[in-house]
């Protein structure tokens, strides 16, 4: 599964530096330490999504001195995320590199300590367990809720922390998710919004600054839960809009009692068990994919072409909506399912849905 | 006795660009109903068949109001009402 690329030239640091003087700022701090430290340096983190958010936590926590990462993505580089994903460079555009392997090949000249394995991959109920089995903390670096409910049910069911990232616009959200110990992500957003009803990136923007706070926030709650500091996790949610200049944080911990949660109360892994999530097939000999979303709700056409537009031509009558971007052709239906022409890629058609028609 | 709601940037082209308003009433469920007698689209994005959308959470000051009373918990003056809807991005 894993993909490991060439082995870049060491020099003189690499092979050998493995003491602690690196560290030692992040040691002086008390809740730190030197015992803190070799937690770190023993610990295994999966993170889930390297784009935005991904790569400042895999910045962060390489730098930081985790022992291992494994950075799981589906996407490659383009253009547009250099403006926000801060391991990328316009030479890794002009190479077409995945995002984990760019990610993995930058972080192993930073940090040659670490063992960095990137996993090219879009996660699914079939991977999940396997990708998160030897860990002892999965980060959110994904964006869409397809995937975290997913992220959800494995951490639950197998009883690893985690830590939830959302970021848009100029807002974002944070919560840490101790299974057994906190509401988990299902307790505290009962379902997701439907596809078309809640902005994306691609269709409200995202400002870097906003990104790199939530993914900061989420970090910071790494090293408390990988250094057994957990008396000092942050167990509400956090709220912040760098625009509006909001800086909050919204009781949500004691939901764990009051919820009665399909997933950590009932122990129901539907988004595991692969009963919920989009059913994505290629049309063979099309140049299509389907994207087969599950929705309870059906599409609102008129508020899905109003945000649509301005980034291609939109058009809709009650049955379908039409939309074409960047040589695609998007056909939507109400209940949420779309054909895409263009590519027969089916992971390129998931990112593609999730960027236009949303979650 | 009006209490203030405020309205998360998603939200705000339903508003009139406002990111806060205000509505009259004695309980959580009446204040909003009267913000949405002021703007009718807000209805379909906050409520689903009488009941809070699953996606949006409501929060009286810094309380998640499903621990509270739901939409019957009571407000006084002073207080303000978060609509937090859930955030998707982070990855693209």
């Amino acid at each position: 599964m894993s993909l490991h690329p060439t082995t870049l030239t060491t020099n003189d640091l690499q092979s050998s530096d493995t003491s602690l003087e690196r560290y030692s700022r992040q040691m002086k701090f008390p809740g730190i330490g030197e015992p803190g430290q070799r937690k770190l340096l023993a610990s295994r983190v999966t993170l889930c999504g390297c784009g935005a958010l991904g790569t400042v936590l895999a910045n962060l926590l390489v730098r930081a001195g985790v022992g291992f990462l494994r950075i799981v993505d589906r996407d490659f580089i383009e253009l547009h995320n250099l403006q926000r994903q801060v391991l990328f460079d316009e030479q890794d555009v002009a190479e077409n590199l995945p995002k984990a392997i760019a990610a993995a090949r930058i972080l192993r000249r930073v940090n040659s300590s670490v063992h960095i394995e990137p996993v090219v991959t879009d996660i699914d109920h079939t991977n999940i367990l396997d990708l998160i089995a030897d860990a002892d903390l999965i980060l959110d670096g994904t964006d869409n809720f397809e995937v975290r409910y997913l992220i959800n049910d494995a951490a639950i069911k197998t009883g690893k922390p985690w830590v939830y990232g959302g970021c848009i616009g100029s807002h974002g959200q944070v919560m840490v998710i101790l299974p057994g110990e906190t509401p988990c992500l299902r307790c505290v957003i009962e379902s997701a919004p439907p596809p078309g009803m809640a902005p994306t990136c691609e269709t409200a923007g995202v400002l870097a600054p906003a990104v790199h706070i939530v993914a900061s926030f989420q970090a910071a709650e790494a090293l408390k839960i990988l250094t057994g500091h957990l008396e000092a996790v942050n167990r509400e949610l956090i709220y912040i809009d760098v625009w509006d200049n909001i800086l909050r944080q919204f009781k949500v911990s004691r939901l764990k009692d009051k919820v009665d949660c399909p997933c950590c109360k009932h122990r129901q892994f539907d988004w595991l068990e692969g009963k919920m999530g989009s059913h994505t097939t290629a049309l063979c000999g099309r140049n299509a994919v389907q994207v087969a979303h599950r929705s309870a709700t059906r599409l609102d056409f008129a508020e899905l072409a109003q945000r649509l537009r301005g980034l291609g031509e939109v058009t809709y009558n009650q049955f379908l909506l039409k939309f074409q971007v960047d040589g695609y052709e998007f056909t939507v239906f109400p209940d949420g399912r779309a054909i895409i022409k263009g590519t027969s890629d089916v992971e390129r058609a998931r990112t593609l849905y999730a960027k236009y028609i949303g979650h | 006795m009006p209490i203030a709601v405020q309205i998360p940037s998603p939200l705000r082209q339903h508003t009139q660009g406002r990111d806060l308003v205000h509505g009259q009433g004695r309980t959580v469920g009446e204040v909003l109903h009267d913000v949405i007698r002021q703007f009718p689209e807000l209805g379909q994005r906050l409520f689903d068949n009488g009941q809070v959308r699953r996606f949006v959470n409501i929060y009286l000051n810094d309380e998640d109001i499903r621990y509270l009373n739901n939409l019957d918990t009571p407000v006084q003056e002073g207080d303000q009402i978060s609509i937090i809807p859930a955030v998707a991005g982070g990855k693209t």
